[in-house]
């Protein structure tokens, strides 16, 4: 009951929250801009608290240089380059137009006649004022109107783009993600050449201002799950956005859960790739990452190369990955599992081996696992967020502690080192890391069920563990599917890869009803007679000879 | 009700699954002997006339559960005493489940594990996915499907492959005349497993396709019975009619006596994997429907809040139903089906469904 009330309270306190938080801006935004210069430039100053990366410069035009106008812009996130050359250069030096201008008349000619950038646009209100200048516009004020010029100026120092490091394919596209925006709603657009590759912008995060864009293709994307998205989006009312992952935790369909119900990637290509299958995807600016809804289970052992592979080796390949799987979780359990309990399914020779191995070891079969486990998993740490001139040095502890020392020491048995070390890189080769690391944290949980109660206990958390994945959703699509609801038509792109010719439709519960990818009869069709093809070009070469 | 819709083939894959519950872990019609599986296939046929009963009561209150329509049937006193007795059934059941698997686990694997621990930890799993309702379930049995049939098509491989099957251990077939068999059909496998489909008259309501629920019961009760009867026949050809009928866990022995390449062997817990996933459903499906029961009878508008106490029932009941295992065993096999199964099974939907009948004609 306590807990009751406490949400409630909690509920009416974002509620007036949320409402402050409304008005404020409707209180800026009737504070329009004075028609006095030297007032506005102060009040720039003060509402920025006089911060030393705003640049103010003033400017007289006109023949008689009454004009007063003012340049305003952030230095640092905008394209000086630009600004100097087309902007300040052609306003002062412009001298056949100087004669036109007026005060009433300054804006219209200046934005008209003058400057030479693509973006423009008048701004009348305060709020719109600062949120173009902290965008990375510039502002041209001009004395006497109560009106304000807005260019498009946005640059500075970006990343370029390089290889992604996250998702590397030996084949396929090298180019990654960056963390503007722009560049990569651009690099999405140089692959999907389309007019119904729609795009839509909006600002999240009350302090960051955060650009989010929202992708889909239209007329291929379902509508009812791009209003979720844009619903679920909308909700968000926080101080900052500083990567994906705010929105992701934010939108999710469930948060206990250790598997992640949105997949984030960082390759253009399979943005690409899962708009084409009807996905939507959610760009955050400042983040390489890009999320993709809705996601089900089988997304993150699918990898970009899949699809470039021959349809037999990327079907082996998914195979392999659903075992690793497999094993990265239940591998340390099952041998808990066999050493403890079950010692009779054991190949008689190797349970010999093992228990003379385990003769000198003091502890029972799950401590041995969990020192080694977490010893791994402190290395793994250790290994990502140390320097890098360190990493050797990591390196040649782990493998001497974990490798030798300990076994020698009489602390762990070596088949112990062989399973820890097959668990190990089991997880790294899961294609996905989000789902490498749930994978991580569920291996402990079945450590202990094993330790209690053998591979009864490991069987029944892996029911459980199958009816949590079967309750997930995202975006109201079922997370295990289309293995669970079953859909045979969606099946061929899931453990298996048939070739592109068989993929004949879009998942439908992910797409619209306009699910059909490709024209009939797709499969190639060689000419069976070998020998026509030869005799053909054997006549061809008599006729050249 | 609860607000959720299961496919046919969802429907098909629960009642599969269902079946193959506890018939892979107890014997089956041993009496019969090595006609043991054409007493399966018998009673699969009278399995197909008991589904046709239950789903021609569903064809006359498709929207409802069997504990309404009782109530329509044979008016409101009566029919509500009687959905009581069939959710008093079902969790009877339910806990018999449970205390079979108990005991196959303790006997088998832990014997120094107290039977209540062993029997909680299941109905733990259990509880936690009834709460989730009949569209997890239904789903979680998709994709347990798929691995129980993997496994039995291995299974297969690997006992044909160690050179066990030992076909003339079936003969001589109808030994005895079909009478006996018949006999056997009519005490033991129709009313176990296919008469135990009577939850289903339970979930039919939740079915989205109700033209396909039909051909999915129908199918699922014969591959079911398909599989039972082979699963029998490995039993018979491989240990042999006088094994077969003294083993407590007759297909557990097949296993065991798997031995291929010199480190296949003791695969007991594939047999574990396979009857405690199919038991998991069996148990489920029972106590999901008596949960649904209870609340559509007792007007509670939350199925799930009587999740925890209906799992505690089941579970202490399991405990108390027997104070050993052949006290559980003999009542099984020789209180149950006459005084308990063929009733509730049989005679009471049949009744229900002629009095329906004319019900229903007198109306049109």
């Amino acid at each position: 009951m306590p807990s009751f009330f406490k949400q409630r309270k909690k509920k009416t306190n974002s509620e007036d929250h949320k409402e402050s938080g409304r008005d404020q801006p409707n209180n800026r935004s009737l504070e329009f801009i004075h028609d006095s210069i030297s007032i506005n430039l102060d009040m720039i100053k003060q509402k920025t608290g006089n911060s030393s990366d705003i640049v103010i410069r003033t400017l007289n035009i006109s023949l008689h240089s009454e004009i007063k106008t003012a340049v305003v812009y952030v230095e640092g996130i905008v394209d000086s380059i630009s600004i100097n050359d087309f902007l300040i250069e052609s306003m002062m030096k412009n001298h056949a137009l100087q004669e036109k201008l007026t005060r009433e008349n300054a804006l219209e000619v200046i934005s008209n006649n003058i400057v030479a950038l693509g973006s423009i646009k008048l701004v009348s209100n305060w709020e719109q004022l600062l949120l173009s200048l902290m965008a990375g516009e510039t502002l041209i004020l001009v004395d006497g109107t109560n009106e304000a010029l807005s260019v498009g100026t946005q640059g500075g120092e970006t990343r370029s783009i390089e290889e992604p490091s996250t998702q590397v394919a030996v084949r396929g596209s090298r180019s990654g993600f960056t963390e503007s925006i722009r560049t990569n709603t651009a690099l999405v657009r140089r692959i999907i050449k389309n007019p119904d590759l729609w795009l839509e912008s909006m600002k999240i995060g009350k302090a960051t201002q955060t650009d989010v864009v929202i992708m889909y293709i239209n007329g291929i994307a379902n509508e009812k799950i791009v209003e979720e998205v844009r619903q679920r989006l909308k909700r968000i009312n926080i101080d900052g956005i500083l990567e994906s992952g705010y929105i992701e935790q934010l939108i999710e369909d469930q948060t206990m859960t250790t598997f992640p119900t949105l997949y984030h990637t960082e390759r253009p290509d399979m943005v690409a790739g899962n708009l084409l299958e009807g996905r939507i995807a959610i760009f955050v600016d400042g983040t390489p990452f890009v999320l993709i809804a809705p996601t089900i289970f089988i997304q993150f052992f699918q990898a970009a190369e899949d699809y470039y592979a021959r349809f037999d080796i990327a079907t082996a390949l998914r195979l392999l990955r659903v075992i690793i799987f497999f094993i990265s979780i239940i591998g340390p359990s099952a041998y808990i599992a066999a050493t403890t309990f079950h010692q009779e399914m054991l190949p008689t020779q190797l349970l010999i081996a093992i228990s003379a191995q385990r003769e000198a070891v003091p502890f029972p079969a799950f401590v041995e696992a969990m020192i080694m486990e977490v010893t791994f998993e402190i290395l793994r740490e250790a290994g990502i967020r140390m320097p890098r001139a360190i990493g050797a040095a990591v390196s040649i502890v782990g493998a001497l502690v974990i490798g030798q020392a300990a076994v020698q020491a009489g602390i762990v048995s070596p088949a112990m080192v062989i399973v820890v070390a097959i668990t190990a890189i089991a997880s790294f080769a899961t294609p996905s890391f989000a789902i490498a690391i749930s994978a991580r944290l569920i291996r402990f949980l079945f450590m202990i069920t094993a330790a209690t109660f053998g591979f009864y206990g490991i069987i029944l958390a892996f029911i459980m563990l199958t009816v949590h994945l079967c309750d997930l959703r995202s975006f109201g699509v079922p997370y295990m599917s289309p293995f669970a609801p079953f859909s045979p038509k969606n099946a061929g792109d899931t453990v298996v890869r048939l070739p592109w010719w068989a993929l004949k439709q879009r998942p439908p519960f992910i797409s619209n009803e306009n699910n059909i990818r490709q024209g009939k009869d797709q499969k190639p069709h060689p000419p069976t007679n070998r020998g026509m093809v030869n005799s053909h070009t054997r006549k061809s070469d008599q006729n050249e000879s | 009700m609860e607000k959720a819709k299961i496919s046919a083939y969802q429907l098909f894959v629960l009642i599969l699954l269902f079946e193959h519950g506890t018939t892979l872990l107890l014997p089956l019609a041993v009496e019969a002997k090595q006609d043991a599986w054409l007493s399966v296939l018998l009673g699969m046929v009278g399995g197909f006339v008991l589904f046709w009963i239950y789903y021609g009561l569903y064809q006359y209150y498709p929207d409802n559960l069997p504990t309404e329509y009782v109530q329509k049937i044979i008016g409101k006193v009566l029919g509500r005493l009687l959905g009581f007795f069939f959710l008093l059934y079902f969790m009877y059941i339910a806990s018999r489940d449970l205390r079979d698997f108990g005991e196959m686990l303790v006997t088998v694997a832990y014997p120094d594990t107290p039977l209540f621990i062993v029997s909680a930890l299941l109905m733990l799993v259990m509880v936690y996915t009834v709460r989730k309702g009949i569209e997890v379930l239904a789903r979680t049995g998709e994709l347990f499907f798929i691995i129980v049939y993997l496994l039995a098509i291995t299974g297969f491989i690997l006992i044909v492959a160690s050179g066990l099957l030992n076909l003339t251990n079936l003969k001589p077939v109808l030994e005895e005349g079909i009478l006996s068999i018949m006999k056997i059909t009519f005490t033991q496998t129709l009313y176990f497993p296919f008469g135990e489909v009577v939850a289903f008259a339970m979930i039919l309501p939740y079915v989205n396709q109700s033209k396909k629920a039909k051909v999915a019961g129908l199918f699922a009760i014969g591959l079911s019975g398909i599989n039972i009867a082979i699963i029998t026949v490995l039993n018979i050809s491989v240990l042999g009619v006088d094994l077969v009928s003294r083993s407590p866990f007759p297909f557990l022995s097949t296993i065991q006596t798997i031995r291929l390449a010199e480190f296949l062997e003791r695969l007991d817990v594939y047999f574990m994997l396979t009857s405690i996933i199919c038991g998991f459903f069996k148990i489920s499906v029972y106590c999901y429907v008596a949960v649904i029961g209870i609340a559509d009878l007792f007007n509670i508008k939350e199925p799930s809040r009587l999740v925890y106490p209906i799992g505690i029932v089941i579970l202490f009941l399991s405990i108390t139903i027997a104070s050993n295992v052949s006290e559980h065993i003999k009542e099984g096999l020789q209180i149950i089906p006459f005084f308990v199964h063929l009733p509730l099974q049989v005679v009471i939907p049949l009744l229900l469904l002629i009095i329906a009948f004319f019900k229903n004609r007198k109306s049109r």
